[in-house]
């Protein structure tokens, strides 16, 4: 088991490594960048000018060294050994490339020794793996990444925490319910019900959940005052508003605010959920129901609610767990497409927004810290199963 | 096993590399040799294009432009189109235009007679050919914005009535406006863009012969048609290079007028803005060049609530303003850390600086100056440089000379007093000196992430070109010879609280430049001189913003909050059933939303809406040369 | 292409060692799934529908109506010279009808295309490093299992970002950019973009394929037919693509059922998100994208894309459930 998991954590360190060398190099084919839409501005903008703001985001330095600055903060400048600063004229960049028509090349290298100056220490990181984030470069101009990440995480937690509390609560129970009761009416409507909700994609439950009970529900109410209206985004209001007649006027920032804003969110994600685990849980508990040990406890004469609560609902739920463990990335990274359908000011949305800005150091550090996440949480899976069935053994 | 744990490894990185090979064309980070390729006997775009170096051509293009049709197929909801109708590259309502111009109107037979003078025939086919049987076919390029592609398609059909066949690249922004791509390298034949027009006409980089990007000339300047008419040319430096008004609005009508007979660019249309806001406020002043929240102190809700909400659709990137470009940080950064000048209807206006140092207030003078070499000028083309043998400097008479590397020239040397009315941060203390050297100590740090330096590169030196005043907040620049700006009037920097203590006990003004924008206190919450102060920031939800106890005037609603919601239409959505109140040209845009709000506006009457033409105009470059 | 590639998959299936009627008996268990049935005929008309697209659809695809100053227009809108768009303009003014059925060209042929070229290579890596195994098994192996760790969305959502802004020509032969084109009813400018797309979503869908059919290959290599193959001198190829790859071919029909869902909703996701399909190309994905900025002006917008999507999915998912149930006996009702 030892052999194992420290193979397994040298896998860990593989997959961040190569994930995060692979976003960086994409990232540096990526279009745009800062110097687009310079010639928008009717004046002249100097070769120094356009320089300057290449490197203001790092991009004068070859792409290996910003890597590794980007990575452990290194370099930051020359090598001091005993006061000697060595390899001080070695170019890690350009400062000022030559146009294709002059051949290519560089008219103006940065070399190490320049690095200070060029790369203050105060505006650069001191590297991912010392937990410093770098600096937004668009979204926050030159503020932490991680202060950035911290005042999102909080929504994206609540959202998550709330509507898997919610999943597992109706999830578990009719995943069982259906299929001890297999063959039923109810097991049928409930077999199809959730085959249709997890074929649906998500941003279009997101569409229809908007459509039904903000908008269509705001027509209805013009006739009928006491149909409720759901706010259709964010995470609170801001003035105070109306739901439906027969309540009080809603004021932002209250707990009913808070409530009315996350319903519609929350209810996407539950869906969505439901959908897939109870129909997971129902084919578990089915293939548990055939095994031997349980027409034995049946043929013990053992009742009905043991057999099923005792032996094989316990069973059922192992392989459970670990579809379960592998949510634990979704409490930093949250759920993408519903964060940016209802604007709610997570990290999901956050990511998104970076990547149509361009701010690439929040990108980074959000794959960065999502890929952490996610192969641990692929190992716990794996551990978990082990440790709960014996049946398995890792070597 | 163990070993070969590493070769996934390297596949990976090898899929890497192809993936990268699939898509090259970014800026490449090591230095890469083209292979050599033989050296063209004659420069790019210095061939005449074969179609669009007639001028008759040209003329017939925007003869058989239906540009009132442009405009109802981006702006149905505009009922007088002719107000956003252009014939020069100023709107009407600047105060250089002096129209109206002669430029080619819509007028098909005109045009199609242009063409037949040309030698263009229309033949059996819908396309019209000349005498060695030659398409008349034009290439046109323009971004993928929905809205280009829109008023494109009516051009195009336009333009086929008269036999002229476009064939149109909807190409990517990043592309387009790449900074080594598109445009910028005069990839073209017919362009379409568009200019932000401003306070001050400026178009020395747009006009002049010398602004023509080339290969040679490493691709500087922004004149890409390629236009070199030495009488507008010369009359675009003259206007840059005069701080007389009337001398400026002379040389403007010069360029227009040439402009108008040369049609080297049609502008289309200055693009429509439209803002909206509830028929509970009152105050708001829509302007085409100032933000509409300049005067949000004087915003006042009908109902008497004392909660103002704006909706934007961005968030700032911050709130220091020289790191940031976007519209949406003016709109907070205006009320809410302050103003050293307002900029109305195309003009300035003094604000926190009072009065602007104009010439005429007696404030600035603009000295004739003996310079020899070795002294610091500003020379012809805007660079600051030592004087010596070769220099195009611009004399005191307004014309460029070199230098011959002997003797003396007379240059004009402009010598500004800038002047600050008494004010008090929100945090107490009064705006001192010191503050105002702050300003120009952190504005000029190459450091400090600014995108130019262009007002420091104006004065030769920053610790002795500047005096300051022991009595009153003033400071005297004394300009680089040959510099005339003409916006030389407005303060140039801005002011920073210099005692402000941070949270980790330091001290604003002892704190790097290059730091700056990563504090909280210069780009969350910086303090105010103006009517408001930034009390909160909950990013990704909103920005408040709290009446600032020190500031002298009258603040009519004590808070205002700025919401940030999804998109344009949430933010309509959100206007028209009261949670937001005003939604400024930068939100609300020119689309089909307008409509909505228009229609609200007559069934409802809740909402109040105000349609302009922005300063921004739509505009087709030809290029007058071919690879 | 795509459009006989289910069939000559079905009927090798029992063309392989055993009884004829082996085909009849999937296709009877196949056919009392009734909505897999219906699935499977409503998913052939969708095909037919965008097939025919060009010459069904009532405009050109871009063609902007500018006469409608109505836009958004609801269904039954009609034009300036009388013309009547059955579902209505979108915020251009072009027809709905029209880009619906391109979309829909657009939305199928991505899915099959993807389908087919990762199952397939799912199908031959997985084959070949279950029957040989060693190195070759090892690269696989632990590329499968790096793909499987890696957080997929925000992977998928960067890398689509980032390649299809990128606007440099793609190096694929100019028969695939032309083929896709076709396929796609395109410019080849769009096709291009429509590549990359697919490119990614390959490399990230092949894994499950791979999987199967390497378990598949790992249990039939030891078998006794394999080594009486062996013994009259079939060499490891023939081995492979005659015996083992259609004999594990069943899992993967059903895999590519329900992969079909799966990349039609990627597609979707990615295209909504702004970061698949690009305007003009439609894709239901981007004209929802569209619908949503309208949605509150005109309800009926996003539904106008939105149902069809959602019925594709459902298709593909009960067909790929009814392939289950009638290929797979342990699992029958």
């Amino acid at each position: 088991m030892t052999a194992y998991l420290i193979r397994r954590l040298f896998q860990m360190v593989v997959v961040v490594f190569v994930v995060s060398l692979f976003m960086f190099f994409l990232f540096n084919i990526a279009p745009g960048g800062p110097l687009t839409g310079l010639q928008q501005q009717q004046r002249r903008i100097t070769p120094e000018e356009r320089a300057r703001i290449r490197a203001q985001y790092e991009l004068d330095l070859y792409w290996p060294i910003r890597y590794t600055r980007w990575l452990i903060g290194w370099p930051q400048g020359p090598i001091v050994v005993g006061g000697q600063e060595l390899f001080a004229n070695i170019p890690v960049g350009c400062y000022i490339e030559a146009t294709p028509e002059e051949g290519g090349g560089c008219h103006q290298y940065v070399y190490l020794a320049d690095m200070p100056q060029l790369h203050p220490p105060a505006r650069s990181s001191q590297g991912i793996l010392f937990g410093d984030f770098g600096r937004s470069t668009v979204v926050q101009a030159g503020r932490p990444v991680w202060d950035l990440l911290m005042s999102r995480l909080w929504a994206t937690v609540e959202l998550q925490v709330i509507s898997l509390a919610l999943s597992l609560l109706i999830a578990v129970p009719l995943g069982i319910y259906s299929a001890v009761h297999q063959y039923s009416k109810f097991d049928y409507t409930f077999t199809t019900a959730a085959f249709v909700g997890s074929s649906m994609p998500t941003f279009f439950f997101g569409l229809l959940f908007i459509l039904m009970f903000t908008i269509l529900a705001g027509r209805i109410q013009e006739i009928l005052p006491w149909w409720p209206v759901l706010p259709p985004g964010l995470r609170e209001a801001v003035r105070p508003y109306d739901v439906a007649s027969w309540l009080t006027r809603i004021q932002p920032g209250s707990a009913l605010d808070r409530f009315l804003h996350l319903l519609m969110p929350v209810g996407v994600l539950t869906i969505v959920s439901v959908a897939a685990w109870s129909r997971f849980l129902r084919s578990s508990m089915l293939e548990v129901l055939r095994q031997d040990y349980v027409r034995t406890a049946r043929a013990k004469g053992l009742p009905e609610r043991i057999v099923i609560n005792k032996h094989a609902l316990r069973n059922a739920l192992i392989p459970f767990v670990t579809v379960l463990v592998l949510q634990i990335p979704l409490f930093f990274a949250g759920a993408i497409v519903t964060e940016t359908i209802f604007a709610w000011p997570g990290m999901g949305r956050l990511y998104f927004d970076a990547l149509n800005r361009s701010d690439y150091n929040i990108a980074l550090a959000f794959i960065y810290v999502t890929t952490i996440l996610t192969v641990f949480a692929t190992l716990l899976g794996d551990i978990l199963y082990a440790v709960i069935d014996p049946r398995i053994r890792y070597s | 096993m163990k070993t070969k744990k590493f070769l996934p490894l390297f596949l990976l990185l090898l899929f890497v590399l192809i993936l990268g090979a699939c898509a090259p064309g970014a800026p490449a980070a090591l230095p890469s040799v083209a292979p050599g390729e033989a050296p063209s006997a004659v420069e790019d775009y210095t061939t005449p294009h074969p179609i669009l170096s007639d001028v008759r051509v040209r003329r017939a293009i925007a003869h058989c432009i239906d540009r009132d049709a442009l405009i109802a197929s981006v702006y149905p909801y505009v009922e007088d189109p002719s107000a956003l109708l252009m014939d020069s590259f100023l709107p009407k309502t600047h105060w250089a235009y002096k129209g109206p111009y002669d430029f080619p109107w819509y007028d098909p037979e005109a045009g199609k007679a242009l063409l037949e003078e040309a030698g263009w025939v229309q033949g059996d086919g819908p396309v019209r050919t000349n005498a060695n049987g030659e398409a008349l076919s034009l290439k046109f390029t323009t971004t993928s914005a929905a809205f280009r592609q829109t008023w494109s398609q009516v051009m195009i059909q336009n333009l086929a009535q008269c036999g002229i066949q476009i064939i149109p690249t909807y190409a990517p922004a990043s592309w387009w406006f790449g900074d080594t791509t598109g445009l910028s390298r005069r990839d073209f034949e017919l362009g379409a863009f568009a200019w932000v027009g401003q306070a001050d006409p400026a178009g020395r980089t747009l006009y002049a012969c010398d602004q023509i990007p080339l290969p040679s000339n490493n691709w500087e300047g922004q004149n890409y048609m390629g236009w070199c008419n030495p009488v507008a040319s010369d009359a675009i430096i003259r206007a840059n290079n005069t701080l007389i008004r009337e001398e400026r609005i002379a040389a403007y009508d010069i360029v227009q007028r040439e402009f108008a007979k040369d049609v080297v660019s049609i502008p289309v249309f200055q693009r429509a803005e439209a803002q909206a806001w509830s028929s509970s406020l009152s105050g708001v002043r829509p302007d085409p060049t100032e933000y509409a929240t300049a005067n949000l102190h004087e915003w006042e809700l009908a109902d008497g609530g004392d909660t103002i909400v704006i909706g934007m659709t961005q968030e700032p990137d911050s709130m220091w303003a020289l790191v940031s470009s976007m519209a949406a940080q003016r709109l907070v950064d205006r009320p809410g850390v302050g103003m050293l000048y307002t900029q109305y209807s195309y003009d300035f206006q003094p604000a926190l600086q009072d009065p602007l140092s104009t010439l005429e207030s007696g404030l600035a003078t603009n000295d004739v100056v003996e310079v020899s070499a070795g002294d610091k000028v500003y020379d012809a083309t805007g660079a600051p440089v030592e004087l010596a043998a070769g220099v195009r400097v611009i004399d005191s008479e307004g014309n460029e000379v070199e230098y011959s590397g002997e003797g003396t020239v007379q240059m004009n040397q402009l010598t500004v007093t800038y002047k600050l009315k008494p004010a008090t941060w929100s945090d107490g203390t009064p705006v001192s000196v010191e503050d105002m050297k702050l300003g120009v100590k952190i504005d000029c740090d190459p450091n400090s992430g600014a995108t130019t330096f262009d007002l420091c590169n104006r004065i030769g030196d920053l610790e002795n070109d500047i005096t300051y005043s022991d009595s009153e907040l003033a400071m005297t620049i004394k300009y680089l010879p040959g510099n005339q700006y003409p916006l030389y009037f407005l303060y140039p920097f801005g002011i920073y609280p210099s005692q402000r203590v941070l949270s980790d006990g330091r001290v604003l003004a002892d704190v790097s430049a290059a730091e700056w924008a990563t504090l909280p206190e210069v780009a969350e919450r910086p303090l105010s001189v103006g009517p408001y102060y930034v009390k909160e920031w909950n990013k990704g939800q909103s920005i408040v913003l709290e009446r600032n106890p020190y500031y002298e005037g009258e603040v009519k609603t004590p808070n205002v909050i700025f919401v940030f919601v999804a998109d344009t239409n949430q933010a309509v959505a959100q206007l028209l059933n009261g949670d937001v109140d005003f939604l400024d040209p930068s939100t609300l845009g020119a689309g089909a939303e307008v409509q909505t709000v228009i229609d609200a506006a007559e069934s409802t009457g809740n909402v109040q809406y105000y349609i302009s033409g922005s300063p921004t105009w739509e505009h087709i470059d030809i290029n007058l040369y071919t690879k | 292409m795509t459009a006989t590639a289910q069939p000559i998959a079905l009927d090798k299936i029992p063309r392989e060692g055993r009884e004829e009627s082996q085909l009849q008996i999937v296709m009877r268990r196949f056919l009392r799934h009734r909505l897999a049935v219906a699935s499977l005929i409503f998913i052939i008309i969708m095909f037919i529908a965008a097939l025919l697209a060009p010459v069904i659809a009532p405009f050109p695809r871009d063609a902007i109506d500018i006469a409608v100053t109505a836009r958004p227009g609801p269904p039954g809108t009609v034009g300036s010279e009388g013309q009547l768009h059955p579902l209505g303009v979108d915020h251009l003014g072009r027809d709905l009808f029209t880009r619906l059925l391109y979309g829909a060209r657009v939305s199928l042929s991505i899915a099959f295309i993807v389908v087919l070229l990762s199952e397939m290579m799912g199908v031959i890596l997985g084959a070949i490093a279950g029957f040989l195994g060693g190195w070759f098994d090892t690269i696989i192996s632990r590329t499968v299992e790096f793909l499987l760790s890696i957080p997929t969305l925000p992977i998928l959502l960067i890398t689509a970002s980032i390649l299809i802004r990128t606007d440099a020509q793609i190096p694929a032969p100019a028969f695939v950019t032309n083929g896709v084109a076709w396929m796609l009813a395109a410019p080849t400018q769009e096709a291009n973009k429509v590549i990359v797309l697919m490119f990614i979503l390959i490399v990230l869908g092949w894994t499950g394929a791979a999987r199967l059919m390497r378990g598949m290959a790992l249990t039939l290599r030891n078998q006794d037919f394999v080594e009486a193959l062996r013994a009259v001198g079939a060499s490891n190829a023939r081995i492979m693509f005659r015996h083992i790859i259609p004999n594990g071919l069943a899992p993967i029909l059903v895999n590519a059922s329900l992969g079909l869902a799966g990349i039609v909703i990627a597609e979707a996701t990615l295209s909504f998100l702004g970061v698949g399909v690009q305007e003009p190309t439609p894709s239901w994905g981007n004209m929802l994208s569209a619908a949503q900025s309208y949605m509150f002006q005109h309800p009926w917008l996003p539904l106008v894309p939105g149902i069809p999507l959602c019925l594709v999915t459902i298709s593909f998912n009960f067909i790929g459930d009814g392939l289950r149930d009638a290929l797979d006996p342990r699992l029958k009702r």
